[in-house]
């Protein structure tokens, strides 16, 4: 009797074994960089999120299928506190610690280039986000980095030609920026497109971290500005530049060649927005953005910033590269991205690499994009873009 | 560029600017002056009243007169625990109360991310109107933190020159023993003056954040601006802050509208470096 359970246990142990090693899927760590504290946290949840909610739907649909294999990615994510510092540490982590292979973010340039300098010679594939040309123009040839958003050499050209058909009046441009990789890689750039569209330009440079713009906005109302671009500064400090320069006096308009952030500074700023024009990423009214949206807030409730669509859509597309590639192998992967041309992720339309010209790889993903206007404390679509492939 | 309108558009916003550092500098030279405590957790309390304001005003919507007031009450009564547990136990020990009271600041910025998350929050404005007088302009919220501060500025010489535990409070700043040695509490004293410094530092921090953006990580700025303030105007004294932060908020507002604002923030450290080298005890403080 005794020898009878005991077979029958062992018996039930062993099927019981084979059954879980057949629905077993293996864990796929998929690392993210983002600011979580300080003026850039928007646009690090808007990672956080919107690549959580690319995994929660693979998870949902029974994991990633590459091969003969069943993968469930699980997300790892750490704060850059939107410094070089913070992002280099982070990707250390990720890479050293973690063993992660494929990384989303940062945004922003002073972590993304920091990041790249330690995820290239490691061989870990990034789609990130900020707008220094050197993030794809470098040394490594951005051999495993791509970028994941338009940077200002994507859409700016668009955007100044906009502006010159339809505010003819504006002949001189404010422009007010971090003194760190931003104002110092980033900023150059949008100044000489400005002045080759034939505009004067005035600029400053301020420490990442001031909250006090008023003598800043004095001095550039002294200028005789005729139109202020909030440029590439972080949600909390675009909203407090807009703000204030209203507070000290500024009459003239108000816009962003960067960001974009249109939400947070109508909760900074509140009715001195209005007016407000802004490059922005997502049109949240469109058909294809209700899925999305109500996704999003059966988790999170609040403010999306648009910058998360983009990165549910990036993340989107490297999973597709995995499934393409059949394996999560790098360089397999990385070839697999770069032939993704046509693939539809749901939200922007069909992948477009572009980048050639401008970086010397087309690690570029083109996106299109809006310019919008805030009227009455709610954004209205002024117009939508794409930028040039080339 | 020097233009009359420009420059005295220069001096309102140098006011202005004066006021919001007055008001985040006097909790913290306060604490020093009675105590000899350097709060390194003073931009923490700042944040506490942040969000205390950001409840009672922005969520439940009470009448801001009320909420500012009562904002950074509940912040100085729950911090009452902290006094007995934590700061008591630093009072006339500068050097380790400065080590304790980083520890203190960081739990309590993290317990806030914990609590509240990182988010970067704004708290809906009192007033979004500007006084227009000839060519110079006054935001109406900042026109009401000048008059905070002036009125903090006049009940709180009031109490110190005109009450009894104003007079205790200076007696016992001046000679612990001999106070306790004519009659005074110091230890109801000391209570006191942590009640009145958190109170002004919740209050400061509220209408800090209200007027740029809340977060946890909001208190480093406040933190560095009443060092510098209180280092100009004489570590603990209460004049001293005052002048200290007016003469920060003008300086300011002066070079960064005529030269820019890196120029401002190199040439505020300096004189704090030139202060600290040739007159350590500061404008108006006393010297050791």
């Amino acid at each position: 009797m005794t020898r009878a359970l005991l077979a029958l246990i062992a018996a039930a142990t062993v099927a019981l074994a084979c059954a879980g090693a057949a629905t077993a899927q293996e864990e796929l760590k998929i690392g993210a960089v983002g600011s979580l504290s300080g003026g850039g946290t928007a646009w690090g949840l808007a990672i956080q999120r919107g690549t959580q909610m690319a995994i929660d739907e693979v998870n949902a649909a029974g994991g990633l299928k590459l091969g003969d294999k069943t993968y469930k990615p699980r997300l790892v994510m750490y704060d850059d506190q939107y410094t070089s510092t913070g992002g280099k540490t982070a990707a250390e982590r990720l890479v050293n610690s973690d063993g992660v292979k494929f990384i989303l973010g940062p945004a922003g340039s002073p972590p993304a280039l920091a990041v790249i300098g330690v995820t290239n010679p490691a061989k870990v594939i990034v789609l990130s986000d900020g707008y220094a040309p050197a993030i794809l123009k470098n040394e490594a040839k951005a051999a495993y980095n791509f970028r994941a958003l338009n940077s200002n050499v994507e859409f700016t050209p668009a955007m100044i030609a906009w502006l010159k058909q339809n505010m003819p009046e504006v002949k001189k441009i404010g422009l007010v920026c971090t003194n760190d990789a931003v104002g110092q890689a980033a900023l150059p750039l949008l100044i000489d497109a400005y002045k080759k569209a034939g505009y004067e330009v005035w600029s400053e440079l301020y420490d990442r971290g001031t909250k006090e713009f008023t003598p800043l906005m004095t001095r550039m109302i002294a200028q005789g500005v005729d139109l202020f671009d909030l440029n590439f500064n972080a949600p909390t400090e675009a909203g407090l530049l807009l703000k204030q320069a209203r507070q000290a006096g500024y009459k003239g308009r108000i816009w962003q060649v960067g960001g974009p952030s249109v939400d947070e500074i109508m909760a900074v700023a509140g009715p001195l927005a209005d007016g407000f024009l802004s490059y922005d990423v997502f049109d949240f009214d469109s058909p294809a953005a209700a899925k999305f949206v109500a996704t999003y807030h059966k988790q999170w409730p609040g403010i999306i910033n648009a910058q998360a669509p983009a990165w549910y859509n990036a993340a989107k597309v490297l999973f597709e590269a995995m499934r393409r590639a059949g394996t999560t192998d790098v360089d397999k992967v990385r070839d697999a991205l770069e032939k993704l041309d046509g693939y539809d992720a749901g939200l922007f339309g069909p992948v477009r690499w572009g980048g050639m010209a401008d970086y010397g790889v087309n690690h570029q993903l083109l996106l299109k994009f809006l310019i919008v206007e805030v009227k009455d404390g709610k954004r209205v679509t002024r117009a939508e873009l794409q930028p040039e492939q080339r | 560029m020097f233009t009359p309108t420009l420059l005295a558009q220069v001096v309102v916003n140098g006011l202005s600017l004066g006021a919001i550092y007055v008001l985040v500098a006097l909790g913290f030279t306060l604490l020093f002056g009675i105590m000899r405590v350097v709060n390194f957790a003073h931009g923490a309390f700042a944040v506490l009243g942040g969000y205390a304001l950001y409840y009672l005003y922005g969520q439940y919507r009470l009448p801001y007169i009320l909420a500012v007031p009562l904002s950074a009450l509940l912040v100085a009564v729950i911090s009452l625990l902290l006094e007995r547990c934590v700061f008591r136990w630093f009072y006339q020990k500068m050097f380790q109360s400065m080590i304790g009271l980083l520890g203190l600041n960081m739990a309590l910025v993290f317990g806030s991310v914990i609590i509240w998350d990182t988010y970067e929050r704004a708290i809906p404005p009192a007033f979004n109107g500007m006084l227009q007088l000839g060519g110079v302009i006054l935001p109406l919220d900042r026109l009401m933190v000048v008059a905070i501060a002036a009125a903090i500025l006049a009940l709180f010489w009031l109490f110190m020159s005109r009450s009894r535990w104003g007079l205790a409070m200076r007696a016992a700043a001046q000679d612990v023993e001999i106070a306790e040695a004519q009659g005074i509490d110091t230890l109801s004293t000391y209570r006191l003056a942590f009640f009145i410094a958190i109170f002004m530092t919740a209050l400061a921090g509220g209408l800090y954040a209200q007027i740029y953006a809340l977060s946890p990580f909001m208190g480093d700025r406040p933190l560095v601006v009443a060092f510098i303030a209180v280092i100009l105007g004489g570590m603990g004294s209460i004049p001293g802050a005052a002048l200290g932060g007016l003469i920060l908020g003008f300086t300011e507002s002066f070079l960064s509208t005529f030269y820019g604002a890196t120029l401002s923030a190199f040439v505020s450290f300096g004189v704090v470096i030139l202060l600290l080298i040739f007159r350590p005890w500061g404008l108006l403080g006393t010297p050791e």
